[in-house]
């Protein structure tokens, strides 16, 4: 008997680690939802959502082999006045359960970005489905839906591609970060820190985007593309970062993977590339004159990629010539990017909540007048950039050729 | 209840003695003796046997006394009979009555290594049953039985159960004394000891009873004894029927008990204190007691290097899971728990799954006692139709059963998988343990997904604790933990660290192995480096 009290007890206080789903849902029931799509309402409710729902069987090899002969996803649109209220009508149109523990991407209208995400963002944080490692993104200058709707070859599913396109961007050149609803929902609420999120464009015509004609040519008429960091102040979209704002921003918030940098050497123009491929980013933030100041150290090592002049690359003086210019080249886009957030007011790499965390009674004086005090900083940038290897050659191969 | 209690009662007969020494009325102590009267006795025991067409009566003459060579036909030496026993009394002829003949017949002309002298029915019979050769002579009350047992028996061959790539070859055969010859040579120790006691009101089978002595533990030998002792039926045909009779807890789908057909696992398994059981005509032997842990321990894991055999050991206990919990995952993960699956990977199923008509739980059923049914019919086939099972059961388990819709491609995997995992426990009782769970763990994953699976689990690790063989826990050395007796459960350890014999089996003598035992280079002597350098100036 007291054995088997035991059993019920360690049974009832298995309950809450594994509780939570309980009720059975065959596989073919569910209309697994890879992204979500959400546009400001062009009718009378509040929000246009498209839902982008995987066709099993267009995907996978099934049984016969090979795909199926339809498009591998289907585009559901329904609109509300809450997300919820968008979902729950979509099922009047789809079959199934619409499932999102599998959605990995949520695409934001420019529009709606605007207007404010705070309140798109709270279903999705609430959801015990929804994952919180689902990647956001905005439709820069569209609508999510055009963007949703996109037929993509390389990958078969649209959502693959868009991630492994962020990933992949942000690898080897450092214009954009990839960042997930947990991310978005840690940077609106810490203090002293804006989030970013990157942007996708949209180029060609979207009606043909959609139709199986895109992926069946070697030169799709429409195609996505990463393009820009989206500045957020105060859960709306303020601005855009482009190209080499972008990259300084990266530079800044420590997360550049990769990227190359050209400068022009001995009198000619754009005469070399250098990869950067390792790099640390260290922020403080001190108080000069009883003003904010932020120092930045970047130590980065890079590799030598291209060569359109002929040098020495054994000799010390031109390798220190060399880091010397790929330093600069660095901290110029360091300081644009600065510059570029200044002018939103937005402090998106976090120079707030260094004082935060580093002198929090300051900071309980300057938090309210914050995004001014940020658009007045006064920074210092200092970049140490260490050559490591030419790759395969020395001088280029057509060096002695021209003696 | 007190239905199933009257069903009981009322089943209780008197169970009648078929056994001839019960028969016998010990108040009547002239019965139990053999008479003087030779040819009344041969008639006595022709009577009682039924006129047996394979009782052989031979009538010998030795000069003046007149007397009679009884054995049974086919569990005997015939040709030894012929050549040591009767060839030789043909060739003796008494003429002097003053010699005892009786006396002489068995010290001088049966050349056989064994004899005996006999003077009760009870005996006579034993002797007679188990193949030995009786002389019985006119005007004595006492007979000669002659060690002659032989006939037609398997000889030794390899192992066909419990197979190891390297290591002894052979395995025990349906005769005790080869069996326990088998051991004997394994171990020649005064300390082997052999202890015999017949079980099987009818059919009296000879069962031994090896331990070492000054090893095993005097508890745990008597409690042996005793259960054996007690043990009141009909025959044992193997010793599964002893394995049954004498375990602690018969509703459980675990063996606490040990058998193996390889003699050197039962000589290892002496040296750690466990006692074995030999059944006359069975070539499984027992082992006691029995552990959990010991049924994941395969005889190569010794014989090859301790790494490799302790990553063959985990592997072995990972295959035991995936058989025992593999469908039910499965069944889970895609009616429960669809998030735990990759993306992809559940786009496949949803796409596989799009055609199939059952809800998972029916499928894997389906495909499990699909299997199930293959495997009996391949084990029951007789072999000149065994081909027809293979060929059926790839269609049966394969592709045909995807085209046909009845099945997704991943079911196939995961019943195929699942089988083959079952098949690497080393030890067949065990691996009917998973199976049999199996199912039920099926059952709790379609109710209630994850948490049903480890509901399951947790009542079977509760279960698995409370079991006990033969004192020890079932458990140990995993529950109660043991530290230092670690050595032989995930990691078999080398064996110069593999020092003490299992401590909750043998508590007395415990060091198996010396100290310093660990190899290591040669030290390398300043003389002979000298030497070296001498040499070569």
């Amino acid at each position: 008997m007291k054995k088997l009290v035991l059993v019920f007890i360690l049974i009832i206080f298995s309950i809450p680690i594994l509780g939570g789903c309980w009720n059975q849902r065959e596989l073919t029931d569910l209309a697994l939802v890879l992204a979500v799509g959400i546009d400001k309402g062009e009718g009378d409710k509040k929000y246009d959502v498209t839902f982008q729902v995987v066709v099993p069987g267009n995907v996978a090899s099934g049984q016969n082999g090979g795909g199926g002969q339809g498009p591998p996803v289907v585009v559901y649109e329904s609109s509300g006045d809450s997300i919820t209220e968008a979902s729950r009508k979509a099922t009047k149109k789809i079959p199934r359960r619409l499932y999102y523990a599998h959605t990995s991407i949520v695409v934001i209208g420019e529009e709606l970005a605007r207007e404010g995400i705070y309140n798109i963002l709270d279903p999705m944080d609430r959801d015990p489905e929804f994952r919180t490692t689902t990647v956001v993104i905005i439709a820069k200058d569209k609508r999510a839906e055009d963007i949703i709707s996109i037929l993509t070859n390389l990958d078969k599913l649209p959502m693959n591609r868009f991630i492994k396109t962020l990933e992949s961007a942000e690898a080897m050149l450092g214009e954009n970060i990839k960042l997930n609803i947990d991310d978005l929902i840690g940077a609106i609420t810490s203090p002293g820190k804006e989030p970013v999120i990157s942007g996708f464009v949209l180029e060609g015509s979207p009606e043909k985007g959609t139709s199986p004609q895109n992926i069946s040519t070697t030169r799709p008429p429409a195609m996505v593309s990463v393009d820009g960091l989206g500045v957020i102040r105060g859960g709306k979209l303020v601005g855009w970062l482009n190209n080499f704002h972008v990259r300084g921003a990266v530079w800044l918030l420590n997360k550049m993977k990769g990227t190359e940098i050209k400068f022009d050497f001995e009198g000619k123009k754009d005469a070399v590339t250098t990869t950067p491929y390792l790099s640390d980013t260290d922020v403080s933030v001190t108080f000069k004159n009883g003003k904010p100041f932020a120092n930045v150290d970047i130590d980065t090592a890079f590799k030598l990629s291209e060569m359109d002049t002929d040098f020495d690359i054994e000799d010390p003086h031109k390798i220190e010539e060399l880091e010397k210019k790929t330093s600069d080249v660095i901290k110029k886009e360091v300081e644009a990017a600065i510059k570029e957030a200044q002018k939103y007011k937005a402090d998106i790499f976090g120079f707030g909540e260094r004082i935060h965390k580093s002198n929090p009674k300051r900071w309980k004086e300057l938090k309210d007048d914050w995004d001014n005090q940020f658009a007045k900083m006064d920074y210092k940038i200092q970049v140490h950039s260490y050559y490591r290897e030419s790759g395969v050659r020395g001088k280029p191969f057509w060096s002695d050729m021209n003696k | 209840m007190s239905i199933l209690t009257k069903m009981l009662k009322k089943k209780q007969v008197q169970r009648k003695n078929d056994n001839y020494r019960q028969k016998l009325d010990p108040s009547k102590p002239e019965e139990l003796v053999i008479q003087k009267d030779y040819s009344a006795n041969v008639s006595r025991i022709e009577e009682e046997l039924g006129h047996s067409a394979d009782l052989v009566i031979r009538q010998i003459n030795i000069g003046i006394v007149n007397g009679a060579l009884l054995f049974i036909d086919g569990i005997v030496d015939g040709k030894g009979i012929s050549e040591f026993v009767v060839e030789t009394l043909m060739d003796k002829q008494i003429s002097s009555r003053e010699v005892d003949v009786f006396q002489y017949v068995m010290d001088q002309t049966v050349a056989l290594g064994s004899i005996k002298t006999i003077t009760n029915w009870n005996d006579l019979y034993n002797a007679l049953l188990s193949g030995c050769t009786i002389i019985l002579l006119n005007g004595y009350n006492k007979a000669i039985s002659g060690e002659t047992r032989g006939g037609e028996l398997r000889s030794i061959a390899e192992p066909t159960q419990q197979l190891a790539i390297r290591g002894p070859k052979d395995a025990f055969t349906e005769t005790l004394r080869t069996n326990t010859a088998l051991i004997r040579r394994r171990i020649k120790s005064p300390n082997l000891w052999v202890e015999s006691m017949k079980i099987g009101k009818v059919s009296q089978t000879d069962i031994a009873l090896l331990y070492i002595k000054g090893i095993a533990e005097e508890e745990i030998i008597q409690e042996v004894k005793e259960r054996l002792q007690r043990i009141d039926i009909d025959a044992i045909m193997d010793s599964g029927y002893i394995e049954q009779l004498i375990e602690e807890q018969t509703f459980t789908s675990f063996p606490t008990t040990y058998h193996t057909e390889r003699p050197d696992v039962v000589s290892s398994q002496l040296l750690e204190g466990r006692v074995a059981i030999i059944a006359d005509g069975s070539p499984f032997v027992l082992t006691v007691p029995a552990l959990f842990v010991q049924f994941f321990q395969a005889p190569d894991d010794y014989y090859s290097r301790f790494d490799l055999s302790t990553s063959v050991r985990l592997l072995r206990i990972i295959s035991f899971l995936i058989a025992l919990i593999g469908p039910s995952l499965y069944i889970a993960a895609t009616t429960f728990h669809q998030e735990m699956i990759p993306t992809t990977l559940a786009i496949a199923i949803a796409a596989q799954r799009e055609n199939v008509p059952f809800p998972a739980f029916v499928e894997a059923l389906i495909m499990e006692v699909t299997f199930e049914i293959l495997r009996e019919a391949g084990l029951r086939l007789p072999r000149a139709v065994g081909q027809a099972v293979s060929i059926v059961g790839a269609l049966v388990i394969g592709q045909a059963a995807v085209q046909a819709s009845i099945v997704s491609p991943v079911m196939v995997i995961v019943v195929s998988i699942t089988a083959i995992a079952n098949f690497s426990t080393p030890v067949f009782a065990m691996a009917i343990a998973a199976r049999l769970l199996r199912f039920a763990l099926m059952v709790m994953a379609a109710l209630i997904g994850f948490y049903g699976i480890m509901v399951g689990l947790m009542i079977m690790a509760i279960h698995l604790c409370s079991l006990r063989s033969f004192g020890v826990p079932y458990m140990a050395p995993l529950a109660p933990f043991s530290g230092p007796n670690q050595q032989d459960v995930f990691i078999r350890y080398p064996f110069w660290a593999f020092k003490d014999r299992p401590k909750f089996i043998v508590k007395g003598n415990v060091v198996r192995t010396g100290e310093n035992q660990k190899p290591k280079p040669p030290k390398q002597s300043s003389h002979k480096s000298d030497k070296l350098e001498e040499n070569e100036s």
